[in-house]
């Protein structure tokens, strides 16, 4: 066999079977990977809207979701958002939750971020950052409390904290809250209550 | 290269060929995910799963591999090993594979493991390869844990996330940042060529 045959022979084979291989794999983990995902927004889910039990997905488009959470009996609990968006590193990915009349921010999580540690990667500090998240009133927009404030009552209701050193990390997630809370109002409409919401879908 | 023991091809890999301390490999791994020690010790595992299953492709399959189309092969047969270890890792390590990121489908161009393929799994037998490869593993999860060992504790005052200097320590958060990895590594690749040049005046 010639020199040129034989190499296209044998890396043809090396790459049939490590396709193969791959595949192989892919179809072994794949229901697993898809089961994690899924797990992780379930529970950010039922943080970020107290008393979900179930969630159900309502609209989705490009790094937006908006699900809705329902108690044990099917009411409403409220709403909660699921976006990405630049970072001062990379994307944040995160949940927050609203309540049915969308009047308040109940609770903020980040799921997913590479900012920087010990400054930016301090937004996932629940001491830090995330209490300062809590009932937040969401009816006209919020804004960033600055310079730092050391307790949750140095701020007014429409205020969050800022990390002291971090600021852009800060801003990227207020921004990123706040435009999908435009998007949420859009979708859920001005005014309306959440139990007139066709729950079919 | 024959003459030497199996013992000795292990050993060689913690320190007179240490892959981060003496033959600088890998430094891209080494560096970027060193800022917790869990994390040095799933990156080094996972580079580890890949050398060994790598050299065992490798070695096996040596003779057939026409030389031209080498490095080629080894490429592929090493990315299709670190695919297999990032989806293992996001299906079963769920939080280390979202700690990891981007880095573990860099391992396809960690110069340990082509290295090793073309330094040693090309030219020796199956069993030699794959002791070469333990030891140079061994060595390079040794290196990632020692490094990130001083970055955790130096940057955030805990070791695997316990808390082990007291409310006294300020951490320096420097030592987590990028920059704070190459001053660590600077450091413990100044020791270490201290402690190999004091041990070879003893032995002279």
């Amino acid at each position: 066999m010639s020199l040129s045959a034989r190499m296209i022979l044998v890396l043809t084979c090396v790459g049939l079977i490590s396709g193969g291989f791959l595949a192989g794999v892919d179809l072994w983990t794949k229901d697993k990977i898809a089961s994690n995902v899924q797990q992780e927004i379930e529970q950010a889910i039922r943080t970020v809207v107290p008393g979900t039990a179930v969630s159900e997905k309502l609209h989705e488009e490009r790094a937006f979701t908006l699900y809705a959470g329902k108690t044990e009996d099917g009411t409403l609990a409220g709403y909660a958002v699921y976006t990405s968006g630049a970072g001062f590193q990379d994307t944040i990915t995160l949940m927050f939750g609203t309540d049915v009349e969308l009047q308040k921010l109940t609770r903020l999580t980040i799921l997913k971020q590479t900012e920087t540690p010990g400054l930016g990667a301090n937004i996932e500090s629940e001491d830090l950052f995330l209490k300062y998240w809590e009932d937040r009133d969401i009816q006209a927009g919020l804004s960033l409390h600055k310079p730092a404030a050391s307790s949750p009552n140095e701020l007014t209701p429409f205020e969050i904290n800022t990390i002291t050193g971090a600021t852009i990390s800060s801003e990227s997630v207020l921004n990123l809250v706040n435009l999908s809370l435009d998007k949420l109002k859009e979708i859920i409409g001005p005014g309306q209550s959440g139990s007139s919401e066709k729950d079919g879908n | 290269m024959a003459t030497k023991t199996l013992s000795a091809e292990y050993v060689k890999g913690l320190w007179d060929e240490n892959p981060v301390f003496r033959q600088l490999l890998g430094m891209c791994p080494t560096l970027a995910v060193t800022n917790a020690v869990i994390n040095g010790i799933a990156m080094g595992l996972a580079t580890t799963f890949v050398l060994l299953l790598s050299t065992l492709a490798v070695s096996s399959i040596k003779k057939v591999i026409p030389n031209q189309v080498r490095i080629a092969s080894y490429v592929v047969i090493i990315a299709s090993f670190v695919t297999v270890a990032d989806l293992f890792l996001q299906a079963f390590f769920y939080p280390i594979s979202k700690a990891l990121g981007p880095y573990v489908p860099l391992i396809v161009v960690n110069c340990v493991i082509l290295g090793r393929q073309e330094a040693f799994s090309s030219k020796n037998s199956v069993g030699r390869s794959l002791i070469d490869s333990l030891g140079m593993s061994t060595g390079f999860v040794l290196a990632l844990l020692l490094l990130s060992s001083v970055r955790e504790i130096l940057g955030a005052g805990t070791f695997l996330g316990i808390q082990v200097l007291g409310p006294w320590f300020k951490p320096w958060i420097i030592m987590l940042l990028p920059a704070g990895a190459f001053i660590a590594f600077g450091i413990l690749l100044g020791l270490a060529l201290l402690i190999e040049s004091k041990t070879k005046k003893r032995r002279a």
